[in-house]
């Protein structure tokens, strides 16, 4: 199965626990015997985040995105329900939607005219009539495949191809308690604004999502000269033990955050955000409690595992979509309250794209690095040497109110060695076999 | 024959119509004037009552392919052949067939 990997077994790769405590091998970045198990273990049994409910209005609205290298349909059924299909026809296996995001009656294979409706079945062919005589061809067992299970969480939509995955709620486990700090802040609830910033990455999807978890150290070196342009001052020293910040990780989804309200906000350089956030403190604080009331904006970042990350503050919404060991494709969306004024929407979408989009101040700095980083373990020499994750070791605390492993101190590596540990027992599981065809009702 | 009263179709909609000896027939209601055409797609198999009246245009389910309910000419793609069409006329509440003796 490993492919590229040395004289080391695969056994031994995956093993993370036979490595000494805070080392990561970094063959996991460029192998593509992995990169193939991840697929299977990881994007074809996790809950994956497809779609904003915002995103599919009425009936016939839908998107395609990816789930792995799978890619999928999302659709507002008739019945005003979602769904989520398999876009490949079942006759030759040609997709049959061509579109990012649009409305649709239904979909219509480009190859031979095989035709479904929002419910994913089979209504109809090309030259149907030789097809009647065919006793073989039986129209109500054709349709789209189905995710096996689909579910919403506060208007975050998630598919999973499992029968046997737990269920979301059970998934996301008490990491939802983090979740509402921007699900749910606000009693209009919230939206993602129209368009889709799409762009590609020479990186392994996990050195983002890993940046996402947990990496607040990047910030002040990598982002510094970006974060004094537009903060007119130097990022705020992240790391004194004294302050109150923390990592947390539930199920190998991780949060890392200090309590400073506004930090990330302030870096959209809007007067609009802040003063949206300043003016609704209280209303926080009524719905959050006081603790997650100042996470709103702070400095802080967020992956849910596997690959679905967010920026609470400059309020990008991403996931990094895997299309092979050394490439991600990363689709991002700009989250906003629902009943939020339309010129701090538009605020919101411009500092997001100021910000974090392909030509962003911050996003161009970090693709430089995870570029690198990832083509470095092409070194038959080079990826010998374990890199360092060795930082807050013993951090770990209990707290009063904070659900979930609880580390201290936001300038740490614990989230990233949480989410390498459920990587690394989803990669050590067997897999699943092929995905159900049966219809989700 | 009547078929069914004017309130039972509403403007934009469309209704199947099954008579012994005839292949189901559309009737619609384009802005209060009714009209009617054979249901069945001359493309493949698909019931156009239950696709969209687009103005004088209906849009079949499938392969959305559209005709010209007042004439039943095929406006695009895949369907090229015309739809049989059919006289209504309304008499006080009713709605009125007229079906030909030869089918």
């Amino acid at each position: 199965m490993i492919s590229n990997s040395g004289t080391r077994p695969v056994a031994d790769l995956l093993n993370l626990s036979q490595l000494p405590p805070g080392e990561l091998d970094r063959r996991i970045f460029s192998d593509r015997g992995v990169y193939e198990l991840e697929l299977e273990r990881i994007f074809a049994k996790c809950w994956l985040f497809i779609a904003h409910e915002s995103q599919l209005p009425r009936p016939g609205s839908f998107l395609t995105t990816w789930m792995g290298e799978d890619n999928v349909i999302v659709v507002r059924k008739r019945d005003g329900s979602i769904g989520a299909y398999i876009n490949s026809c079942p006759h030759r296996g040609n997709r049959v939607c061509n579109a990012e995001v649009g409305t649709s009656r239904g979909f219509v294979c480009n190859y031979h005219g095989w035709a479904f409706d929002l419910e994913g079945h089979l209504t109809g062919v090309h030259e149907s009539q030789t097809y009647e005589r065919e006793p073989t061809f039986r129209p109500a067992d054709i349709g789209l495949t189905s995710v096996a299970q689909l579910g919403t969480y506060k208007q975050l939509v998630f598919a999973t191809f499992d029968a046997d995955a737990p269920s979301l709620p059970d998934y996301l486990g008490d990491f939802s308690f983090y979740l509402d700090v921007m699900l749910d802040n606000d009693p209009g609830g919230t939206m993602f604004l129209d368009g889709s910033i799409k762009s590609t990455l020479d990186c392994n999807w996990k050195i983002a999502a890993e940046n996402f978890a947990g990496d607040a150290l990047h910030a002040g070196w990598t982002h510094a000269s970006a974060a004094t342009t537009m903060l007119g001052r130097d990022v705020a020293d992240l790391g004194d033990p004294q302050s109150e910040s923390y990592h947390v990780n539930v199920n190998g989804h991780c949060w890392e955050f200090n309590l400073d309200e506004v930090g990330n906000a302030a870096t959209l350089g809007d007067p609009k955000v802040m003063k949206y956030l300043r003016e609704r403190r209280d209303q926080f604080r009524e719905r959050l409690g006081p603790l997650r009331s100042r996470m709103v904006g702070s400095v802080s970042s967020v992956n849910v595992f596997p690959n679905f990350s967010f920026l609470p503050g400059q309020n990008t919404f991403r996931t990094w979509h895997p299309k092979g060991p050394e490439r991600t494709e990363l689709h991002t969306w700009v989250l906003v309250n629902r009943d939020a004024p339309d010129e701090v929407k538009a605020a919101w979408r411009k500092g997001a794209m100021m910000t974090f989009s392909p030509s962003g101040v911050f996003e161009m700095d970090d693709g430089d690095n995870w570029e690198f980083a990832t083509s470095s373990a092409r070194g038959v020499v080079t990826r010998r040497q374990l890199l360092h994750y060795g930082l807050g070791l013993d951090s770990r605390i209990s707290h009063p109110e904070l659900p979930g492993r609880v580390h201290r101190c936001q300038v740490n590596d614990a989230n990233q060695r949480a989410f390498y540990d459920r990587w690394a027992e989803l990669l050590r599981s067997k897999a699943k076999q092929a995905p159900t065809s049966a219809p989700l009702t | 024959m009547p078929v069914f009263e004017v309130s039972e179709l509403a403007v934009g909609q469309i209704k199947r119509v099954c008579v012994p000896g005839y292949p189901p027939i559309a009737i619609y209601n384009v802005g209060g004037s009714f009209y009617a055409t054979a249901d069945t797609c001359t493309h493949a198999r698909a019931s156009l009552s239950e696709g969209d009246l687009d103005g004088r245009h209906v849009v079949c389910p499938v392969h959305w392919a559209e005709f010209d309910v007042t004439t039943g000419r095929a406006m695009s793609f895949p369907a090229s052949i015309p739809l049989v069409t059919y006289s209504v006329t309304v008499e006080g509440d009713t709605v009125i067939l007229a079906l030909p003796a030869d089918r």
